[in-house]
């Protein structure tokens, strides 16, 4: 059965996918989706490529009908098995991967282009495009075409040609992945910062979770068509609920063994007393430890459960931290960080503790 | 679903909105089928049957036991094999030299070598005839000038075998020249860095990577040389009949002179057809495997090489390789065009501008004519372009499943010969249920199946420039579909419409192949005019019609280049 997520129980949910699914011939992309968006929150869809965001994305968005379920906005239905209401009637906007700047409009033609389609007068237009023009820095270059636009400027236009028409719902696709690093980091804040100031219900694709991280109000993974975990940022990465989660945000030690008792796992010679997760199954249990939890040190500290000796493998200095890769004696690896100056070289013992809160038991 | 979010379910308002796609679909594939299904089934038809309208295999024992019938296949291949041959040999290095050289005068090379492609081959044929007939020949008469020899001796012969490969080649080219230099800018500049750094030299690095790098190329072009070769009427009717020998399709042509046989004519346009067919599908096979020419996709500029003191041998030869196959010729026509004979060489005295007065107020036909191949011109462009413009729409953007069927009726004519349209037509439209042998309607379906798949190719990939996510960009913001093809799709795709529209009505007033057959005497176009001027052997007047023909073709070119107003989509360059 569908699983459902419920993250705001009293709030009333103004996006609402329900059991969404959408096939192409044998292959279900997205599979019996169910997600409630509150108004004026922004919610991140990630996964890896191929998950089904970017479809979950389009069939909001009315580009394309969905095979099953149903999409209601306000109440309203505007997509269900095999119709859909057309995209130039759901008031939504959208920025696209491309940008889509239209190339034979200037700036200004661009961003007016949604406004002179709701039979605006014309000074009306002029002044909410000089508005928008304002907030998003891009006054001086309004009578430019695309093709004379740095690729951070292009992606501003296309920020304001889908604000300006203040939209029920706001959707973007992956909207920095072709900007380099420096400026997708400056991005980023900046359609925090704009999302702040407007509070448009949005809908944010991406597959970096640092950009996750940043933007939204409520991440939600996806990962071949389903919904693995949704929930806050801290939600989603201090309290994974599966592998895949654990490993797509953040770096993790994934250790696989079998329970001993209630909150313990044996994983060859390391019994992992476990802090958190979910302690119901029984035979083959899987624990995450994130590689900063780690307590590293090149002396014995005790015996007992949550500790192990091992070999350090690989180490690499990274300015901020040590970069330890270290073998234990099942041949387990264990990725860790430790201070720059605790430097031990390869091949040497190390003493490894793994602090029973940080422990996660994982049910998938 | 409802009762647990407590959300009741908004009833769909469906608003009642015709949907034209249906029935513009279904009425474009039956356009379609007309004009491409309808003649090739008559085409069958005839070819399997005889008089009596029996099943009978008489027309196809016929062309394997009578040789007059068997040898024009023979003589065909092996000319048009030796057109792929020489087209390759000369667009080859002429290609590396204008791509990967610092030779002076690159652009311009370029550019003649595309006034070449706009030259119609019969001209060109007509204007080889002008300088290389054993007699009258310029160049002939010139050489026994020099050697003050006997008015019988010649130089050269263009009424050969080999001069009708030369002549054909002359035109068939540039097909090679444009494919190899394209693939040639296309290699990363990458792959012959790794190769230099590795130690290979110049030479070493051209044999082992360039060249096998563009071989897919090379021999596609060269195939495209042989097909066109294969599949043309003009120059092999202007040159080879002469010398009393038959190509394929001037044979298919004889069938129909009198007593005409249709049936006979209709079987031996089929292997002409199957070969087609089969070199298209060769060579489609082989530029599709053209991923590896452009792997590694971030190419800076080309890789050029100094020539140094090497220069005056590329000079040369691109200086030759011209002269043969643009400023020879047209400075024949030209020559010819305004002396009253051929052998005079152009002076003050022998200067006349008779033949341009006979041609367009005293021979009566020429008027006639005019007006029916500007008109078709107008007419196929203008039919054409919009219907491969929907039917590009179609299946670019298309929802409906049966969009690709669309795509394959309107790319399928290019396999089909213009001679083999031109029976299929025949057959069709002179029985008595369709009438329509002896109209300018014919012609106009005749056109408009063969220039199809070059309008439909050029809109279609011209849709898939326009990034899908532009025409979704609107729609998000509230344009219906109309108003996003009105103000986004329209808009961008103008320039593209207007080249593919210019490319149409070019290829139009230059077609002879189809039109042979279908002409009559209230029928007649400026391209078969030039052809009965040749049988009568009026150079002069063939000469003005010729430059007419060009200059119309090069205005048209410019202008669709020029005009703002037509094609002027203000993309300003971007910037790095």
């Amino acid at each position: 059965m569908s699983r459902r997520y419920r993250v705001w129980e009293d709030a009333l949910a103004f996006l609402e996918l329900a059991d969404l699914t959408m096939r192409y011939g044998a292959m279900t992309v997205v599979d019996r989706v169910d997600l409630n968006v509150e108004k004026g929150n922004l919610v991140c869809l990630l996964g890896p490529s191929g998950c089904g965001k970017t479809t979950t994305l389009r069939l909001i968005a009315g580009f394309i009908t969905p095979k099953g379920g149903e999409i209601h906005v306000g109440g309203r239905t505007i997509s269900s098995a095999g119709w859909s209401e057309p995209p130039e009637r759901r008031g939504m906007s959208m920025i696209f991967q491309s940008y889509a700047l239209w190339p034979h409009m200037t700036v200004r033609e661009n961003i007016g282009y949604g406004l002179s389609l709701r039979k605006m007068q014309s000074a009306e237009i002029v002044r909410l495009v000089d508005k928008i023009l304002d907030v998003t820095r891009l006054k001086p270059l309004a009578e430019r075409y695309p093709g004379e636009l740095s690729g951070g400027q292009q992606q501003r236009v296309s920020l304001a040609r889908a604000l300006v028409v203040e939209p029920e719902i706001l959707l973007l696709d992956e909207p920095l992945s072709n900007l380099d690093a420096n400026l997708r980091e400056e991005m980023r804040f900046e359609i925090r910062r704009l999302h702040d100031a407007y509070r448009y219900t949005t809908v944010y694709v991406t597959h970096d979770q640092a950009e996750a991280m940043t933007t939204a109000d409520l991440i939600v993974v996806m990962n071949q068509g389903r919904i693995e975990q949704a929930g806050s940022p801290e939600e989603i990465y201090e309290r994974p609920q599966s592998e895949f989660v654990a490993r797509f945000l953040g770096g993790t030690n994934i250790l696989k063994g079998r329970w001993l008792d209630a909150d313990t796992v044996e994983c060859g010679p390391l019994k992992l007393r476990c802090g958190t997760g979910d302690f119901s199954a029984g035979g083959d249990g899987v624990v995450s430890v994130r590689h900063h939890d780690i307590v590293l040190d090149a002396k014995p500290q005790g015996d007992g459960p949550n500790r192990a000796q091992g070999t350090v493998l690989r180490q690499v200095y990274l300015g901020s931290h040590r970069d330890y890769l270290i073998e234990l004696p099942g041949g387990a690896q264990i990725r860790t960080v430790a201070e720059p100056h605790l430097a031990i070289d390869r091949g040497q013992p190390v003493w490894l503790h793994f602090p029973q809160e940080h422990c996660r038991a994982l049910a998938r | 679903m409802t009762a647990i979010t407590g959300i009741v379910s908004g009833v769909p308002i469906r608003r009642v909105a015709i949907d034209w796609s249906r029935p513009i679909f279904v009425l474009l594939t039956v356009v379609l089928s007309v004009l491409v299904v309808l003649p090739l089934g008559w085409l069958g038809y005839y070819a399997v049957t005889d008089q009596s309208g029996s099943l009978s295999l008489a027309n196809f024992r016929a062309l394997v036991s009578d040789a007059t019938l068997r040898r024009p296949f023979i003589v065909a291949i092996t000319m048009a094999l030796s057109v792929g041959l020489l087209s390759c040999a000369i667009a080859t290095p002429l290609a590396w030299i204008v791509a990967r050289t610092d030779m002076p005068a690159r652009t311009l090379v370029r550019g003649l070598v595309m006034a070449s492609f706009v030259t119609p081959p019969f001209l060109g044929a007509i204007a080889w005839e002008i300088l290389a007939a054993p007699n009258s020949g310029i160049i002939n008469a010139v050489y026994r000038w020099l050697f003050d020899l006997d008015p019988y001796e010649y130089l050269v012969d263009i009424y050969t075998l080999s001069g009708l490969v030369f002549a054909i080649a002359c035109y068939t080219f540039p097909y090679v020249f444009t494919l190899v230099t394209n693939a040639l800018e296309r290699v990363p500049t990458e792959l012959e860095e790794a190769s230099a750094i590795l130690g290979g030299g110049l030479w070493t690095t051209l044999r082992k990577v360039t060249v096998p790098l563009v071989l897919p190329a090379m021999l596609a072009g060269s195939l495209i040389a042989v097909l066109q070769a294969l599949t043309m009427f003009g120059s092999p009717a202007i040159l080879a009949l002469p010398a009393n020998f038959h190509v394929i399709t001037t044979k298919i042509w004889s069938l129909f002179q009198y007593p005409p046989k249709p049936g006979l004519a209709a079987a031996a346009a089929l292997p002409l057809l199957l070969v087609t067919i089969l070199l298209l599908w060769t060579q489609r096979r082989i530029l599709g495997r053209r991923g590896y020419t452009t792997v590694g996709g971030k190419s800076g500029s080309a890789r050029i090489t100094v020539l140094g003191r090497w220069k005056w041998l590329a000079l040369g030869f691109t200086f030759l390789v011209l002269s043969l196959t643009v400023l020879m010729p047209y400075a024949a026509l030209v020559k010819t065009a305004l002396t009253r004979t051929v052998a005079e060489p152009l002076t003050f005295e022998s200067f006349t501008l008779h033949h341009i007065w006979f041609v367009f107020f005293e021979f009566s036909a020429t008027q006639l004519a005019l007006r029916n191949t500007f008109l078709l011109g107008f007419l196929t462009a203008t039919i054409g372009t919009a219907i491969a413009l929907v039917v590009a729409y179609l299946v670019t953007r298309g929802s409906s499943r049966g969009a690709p069927l669309l795509g394959y009726l309107a790319t399928a004519p290019v396999a089909i010969p213009g001679i083999v349209l031109g029976v299929g037509l025949f057959l069709s439209y002179s029985s008595p249920i369709l009438p329509l042998y002896g109209t300018l309607w014919i012609l106009l379906i005749a056109f408009l199946t063969i220039e199809m798949p070059a309008g439909y190719q050029q809109l279609s990939s011209a849709f898939k420039s326009v990034h899908v996510e532009l025409e979704e960009a609107g729609r998000i913001l509230g344009a219906t579909r109309m108003t996003t093809l009105r103000t986004i799709t329209a808009p961008l795709l103008r320039s593209n419409v207007v080249a593919a529209w210019c490319f149409v009505f070019i290829g139009t007033i230059r077609e002879l192949s189809a039109t042979i057959l279908l002409t009559t005497a209230d029928t007649k176009l400026v391209s078969v005019i030039i052809y009965d001027l040749n049988e009568s052997g009026d150079l002069g007047a063939i000469s003005v019609l010729g430059i007419m023909l060009l200059m119309v073709s090069f205005a048209v070119v410019f202008l669709a280049n020029r005009l703002p107003l037509l094609g002027g989509v203000r993309v300003a360059p971007v910037r790095g």
